[in-house]
């Protein structure tokens, strides 16, 4: 495996002025990020935390203020990084006079592709999507799942290494959005990359390798999955046929007990739910006013 | 790693800097967009107008009688003439000022901008889609002028032929005023006409386009476009009244010079277009060099509108 990683955001800042005279919103506020090829990396992070902007800047969508994106190995702001990346935006709308046969093949021919094998692959992207009835119906009459799913299809029109998903169940109901969730694992089993951001943290739990939870801007908490929502100050016994009467004395006991086995040891798990409530959760902020009462 | 294998990787390294196969696709799926959304149904009315004007007498025509009978043909070339010009030129501010806007609004500009497609590609592309309708649309609004105004010039032939004949001219004279009249029939001339107002709608396609990179709404892209449609119509008369001989600021020196310089850059003289147009009205003899120096005053506008246009959006952040 080369060393090149599939995405490295380096100390990316990115600010916005918002008025002319006012001062800059910062957006991202040096977020780093190492995704290694046929890695599962999820970013979560609250409404107006950054991680949009994050992708965008990935993509070259905006510029860095500061910091540097890249693509297996490529500069995001130049084009030919964008031969090896699918992306679908969080409620995506493409054109609504094309069919869904006519998206893709849009897609596969801004990418270069043509003929039989632009054609196989329409086939074959619908068939992967599940669209494959739907493909002569304008996109005007596709539900927000098919929407969703025809968007996924093309961001991976061109067979790129690295697809980029922006709440990819944004607004599915939870039988589209399971269907999107298996196909996110589907990619997965292909060994491509995928950098998910989702509200759903449950289907992040279930799909990703490694998470990063982004807060304000900053990136709050990142590592593997189970690194995370690993309690350090508990630990778990995992027992076999233990009775009730066994489990007080359980420390001191366990090793001497004829008949019960020590399954595994290690430390209890929360939910990345959990974690992720704790994480963001808004700080309290000292105002003047009480900092006075304080004093006084 | 196969042949193939590293062929694909090969063209996944490269990224042209300019594409006519990408911008060709752009362009392709602007004007299916453009077709999509019914914009052709305009020429139904368009076609009924031509068509009714057949029916118009010019309130000064007077019958065969007339000194000059053929101003009852440049009186039906200019109304159709007219109602072309309008029709691309709105046609061609409206198209450029909704699809890049809803494409930003929509985010589909996202997914397109994800692919490897250089910025310049795609307004390149959009612009070309917007000229082709433009074309397309003219095209057929030219077939249906040079049909009924076949008709029209062989109902005044008709008429005027026998009266002279009755009036005892001599046939080598009739013959001479006959093909003065056919001159206002459709030929290439008017032609030419046509293909100017399609320059003249290309120009202010380009200027909708660099409009549309920086504005932040629909309608400010339209209604600014429309100003500098106006503008450029009046420029001329302006420059004339303000810089040349005689000029209220014909004394103000080189500094007044630059300003029209600048000024005639940013916003183009329209009049050069409509000139020609109304040249082929006259059935005036237009040259095919004056077309060409045309295209080439068209080619230098584009041109100059495209690049600004990619300066401002390939800095834009979406």
């Amino acid at each position: 495996m080369s060393d090149i990683p599939a995405v490295e955001v380096s100390g990316l800042v990115k600010d916005f002025q918002i008025s002319l005279r006012g001062p800059k919103l910062r957006a991202v506020d040096n977020v780093s990020i190492r995704i290694e090829p046929g890695e599962v990396y999820g970013m979560i992070g609250p409404n107006g935390s950054g991680k949009s902007t994050t992708m965008k800047a990935l993509l070259g969508l905006v510029k860095p203020t500061a910091g540097t994106c890249s693509i297996f190995g490529k500069d995001s702001l130049k084009v030919d990084s964008r031969n090896d990346v699918g992306f679908l935006p969080e409620n995506p709308y493409f054109y609504k006079h094309l069919t869904g046969a006519e998206t893709i093949k849009f897609y596969g021919k801004l990418c270069g592709m043509r003929g039989a094998k632009l054609k196989h692959r329409i086939d074959e992207m619908l068939n992967l999507v599940g669209l494959d009835d739907a493909r002569n119906r304008t996109l005007k009459g596709y539900s927000k799942g098919m929407l969703q799913r025809i968007g996924l299809a093309q961001a991976l029109v061109q067979d790129p290494r690295l697809v980029i998903l922006d709440e990819p169940t944004a607004g599915v109901d939870p039988s589209g959005s399971r269907k999107i969730r298996d196909l996110i694992l589907e990619l997965k089993n292909r060994g491509m990359t995928v950098f998910l951001c989702s509200h759903l943290l449950e289907q992040v739990q279930e799909v990703c390798d490694r998470v990063g939870i982004i807060n304000h801007g900053k990136m709050v908490r990142q590592g593997k999955l189970d690194d995370l929502i690993a309690l350090e100050d508990r630990t778990e016994i995992v027992l076999e046929n233990a009775s009730p009467e066994l489990l007080d004395q359980i420390r001191t006991l366990v090793d001497i007990t004829y008949g019960v086995d020590m399954v595994s040891e290690g430390n209890p798990r929360t939910t990345l739910e959990n974690l992720f409530l704790k994480e963001t959760k808004p700080r309290r902020t000292v105002t003047k006013k009480r900092r006075k009462r304080t004093n006084s | 790693m196969s042949s193939s294998n590293k062929k694909t990787q090969r063209q996944r390294n490269k990224t042209s800097f300019i594409s006519p196969r990408r911008i060709l696709i752009i362009a392709q799926s602007t004007v299916t967009q453009l077709v999509r959304m019914k914009v052709f149904y305009f020429l139904a009315p368009i076609a009924a107008v031509f068509v009714g004007i057949q029916f118009f007498d010019a309130p000064w025509y007077a019958g065969p009688e007339a000194s000059q009978p053929q101003q009852e043909l440049q009186m039906h070339k200019n109304l159709c003439l007219g109602t072309m010009m309008l029709f691309s030129s709105l046609f061609a501010i409206v198209s450029t000022a909704l699809l890049i806007p809803r494409d930003i609004e929509d985010r589909t500009l996202y997914t397109i901008l994800c692919k490897p497609v250089p910025r310049l590609d795609y307004l390149v592309g959009k612009l070309l889609g917007v000229m082709a309708v433009v074309f397309i649309a003219l095209a057929v609004m030219d077939m249906i002028l040079v049909i009924t105004l076949h008709f029209r010039t062989g109902a005044v032939l008709a008429d005027v032929e026998p009266y002279l004949q009755k009036l005892g001219w001599p046939q080598e004279l009739v013959d001479e005023k006959l093909d003065e009249i056919s001159a206002h029939g459709p030929t290439m001339t008017l032609q030419y006409g046509v293909l100017a107002y399609f320059f003249k709608a290309s120009v202010i396609a380009a200027v909708a386009l660099l409009i549309s990179t920086f504005s932040t709404s629909t309608l400010f892209t339209i209604a600014s476009s429309v100003m500098i449609w106006m503008i450029g119509a009046a420029q001329n008369i302006a420059r004339q009244g303000l810089f040349e001989q005689g000029g209220l600021a014909e004394d103000s020196g080189p500094i007044a010079k630059i300003l029209a310089t600048l000024v005639s850059l940013l916003f183009p003289d329209f009049q050069i277009f409509d000139s020609v147009a109304e040249a082929a009205t006259r059935a005036a003899n237009i040259s095919s060099d004056q077309i060409l120096q045309l295209g080439g005053f068209t080619l230098f506008y584009l041109g100059i509108y495209t690049v600004l246009s990619w300066f401002v959006f390939s800095d834009k952040e979406f």
